[in-house]
């Protein structure tokens, strides 16, 4: 029976724990759309989680921050990828290879092993609770079974991009303090990787007229 | 005079059966009313459910000639079942009566299961295909939620080192950080999402429907008449507000009850129960107009999710302690 986290530490929680929460959604989203949607939710939260360490923290670096994530992750990247959807003209996913009960429990299963994994770990820190820690490493471990788990190059550049938000949580909890640089530095890979997804769509639609990865496997010369 | 104004904790358990009892039917009538309101329509008279089991205990029970005396005595046990929960919980005051240990939360939840199962039993007996087809659904998705019940009470029984009711709600009580520990929000979202399935509300069911093929836990008694029908409906109602009464006043917002067996406080604890339970209701009103059925099938998906919330929150709480 362990001591309930301050006031603070318990709500900072649950806002990270909606983040684990929209990754799930994700999972289940039959929609394309509604699932690049969830992601700009989800931004939202991590930014939201940003601006409340520093304002708590007083740590100035993080209103910058909040200010390109909240351009990047909230607006441009689902807008990009809402428009490249557009021209494809397919809106359901259809590409999950196990049905939704089933994948939410594996999810499930992965995310307590991230749990255990990370409270074993033992690491402390002053920005937010560990707890938020365990939720991060849950919400990686998740990103990769939505990227295994469903066929299609929508899901898969969605689950890549949600990783990011998961690691972004993750360095607002170890380390809030990170030059900014660095963090502005991770934003800009997640842009590289939005223009490397926004092509492989583009392309494979094309090609294939579909969006799915199942045809993928073949060998062609 | 100061003995006059305590009221004896017998009497005060018997209080808690009989708010329950009696007021079941009106938060009902309530909730059937604001929903029609909300559809625009004007809705059934508050006090409806009243006359409707006054009508039905007035009326003649008819009986197919297939089945047995368990038809029968089905719909008592039920009635019964729902008479002894609300001694376990904390329905009117903060601390335990007479009686209120004998059994915790899982004890509840196995009395209550107990009427489930002699209600759908009564509806397999009958022999008619919809009342078997409902007791059989019925069953079913009951045995899919009993994970989701198990793992709330692990998370209520990992926060305050114990499974009795009246535990949590003092816990709950006692400072704001305990209400926003994510194990305990996540717990409480779970519990609704069960509160939503086992009351038959619509994602699940849609209860005022009169489709046999959607339904789960109406079409069980279908071939009920007369009294025993009266039972089933009131058993129904006591124990949707069982329900709303365990998670308003042991997980959400356990603030009204009497601390003392003082009778002005007592009395008092009275409407505040029936109070909110009738905002609760108010919000399974407009959670029943926001969405549409889901298929059959799908309910495993909506049951998944509850389960995912519950599971979450004993991690979390492994997890530092969340």
């Amino acid at each position: 029976m362990a001591a309930a986290p301050s006031t603070y530490a318990g709500a900072a929680d649950v806002v990270a724990v909606l983040v684990l929460l929209t990754e799930f959604a994700m999972l289940r989203a039959p929609l394309l759309r509604s699932q690049v949607r969830l992601y700009a939710f989800q931004s939202l939260v991590v930014t939201a989680l940003a601006v409340d360490i520093a304002v708590v923290r007083h740590v100035g670096d993080l209103y910058a921050l909040a200010i390109v994530s909240f351009v990047l992750k909230v607006v441009l990247v689902p807008g990009l990828v809402l428009r490249l959807l557009g021209d494809a003209d397919t809106d359901l996913a259809g590409s999950s290879v196990l049905g939704v009960a089933s994948m939410i429990l594996i999810a499930l299963a992965v995310s307590a092993f991230g749990f255990f994994a990370v409270g074993s770990l033992q690491v402390h820190s002053a920005a937010l609770p560990t707890t938020a820690l365990a939720i991060a490493a849950a919400v990686i471990l998740v990103a990769f079974v939505l990227i295994i788990l469903r066929a299609d190059v929508v899901s898969q550049a969605i689950g890549f991009f949600s990783l990011e938000n998961g690691v972004s949580v993750a360095s607002l909890v170890v380390a809030a303090g990170l030059p900014l640089v660095v963090e502005v530095a991770f934003l800009f890979d997640l842009l590289v990787a939005v223009v490397v997804f926004g092509v492989i769509m583009r392309v494979h639609h094309d090609r294939a007229k579909t969006l799915s990865t199942k045809k993928l496997d073949r060998l062609k010369g | 005079m100061a003995a006059l104004s305590t009221v004896a904790p017998q009497i005060v358990q018997a209080m808690q059966v009989a708010t329950i009892v009696l007021g079941a039917p009106l938060v009902s009538g309530v909730i059937s009313h604001v929903e029609a309101r909300l559809q625009g329509r004007r809705g059934p008279r508050i006090l409806q459910p009243y006359y409707d089991l006054a009508k039905l205990f007035r009326k003649e029970t008819v009986v197919s000639e297939d089945s047995s005396w368990v038809f029968l005595v089905a719909p008592i046990i039920a009635f019964v079942c729902y008479l002894v929960v609300p001694l376990l919980i904390p329905v009117l005051t903060t601390y335990g009566l007479p009686l209120g240990y004998m059994g915790d939360i899982l004890g509840g939840g196995f009395i209550l299961a107990l009427a489930g199962f002699s209600v759908a039993l009564a509806g397999t007996e009958s022999g008619a295909p919809y009342a078997q087809l409902g007791g059989s659904r019925a069953m079913t998705f009951g045995a899919l939620v009993e994970p989701t019940i198990l793992f709330v009470v692990f998370a209520v029984a990992l926060i305050t080192g114990t499974d009795l009711p009246y535990a949590l709600a003092a816990t709950v009580r006692s400072s704001t950080s305990e209400m926003v520990r994510p194990a305990h929000v996540l717990a409480a979202l779970a519990f609704f999402l069960v509160v939503l399935v086992d009351t038959g509300r619509i994602p699940v069911e849609t209860h005022t429907g009169t489709l046999e093929f959607g339904m789960i836990d109406e079409a069980r008694t279908l071939e009920h008449s007369g009294a025993p029908l009266a039972l089933l409906k009131w058993g129904a109602a006591m124990k949707q507000l069982i329900l709303y009464t365990i998670l308003i006043n042991v997980f959400v917002a356990p603030w009204g009850l009497a601390g003392t067996g003082k009778l002005s406080s007592v009395m008092l604890a009275i409407p505040s129960l029936l109070g909110k339970a009738i905002v609760l209701g108010c919000v399974f009103a407009v959670i029943d107009n926001l969405f549409s059925k889901l298929r059959l099938f799908k309910i495993t998906e909506f049951i998944a999710s509850a389960f995912l919330l519950a599971v979450l929150a004993v991690l979390v709480y492994y997890a530092g302690g969340g």
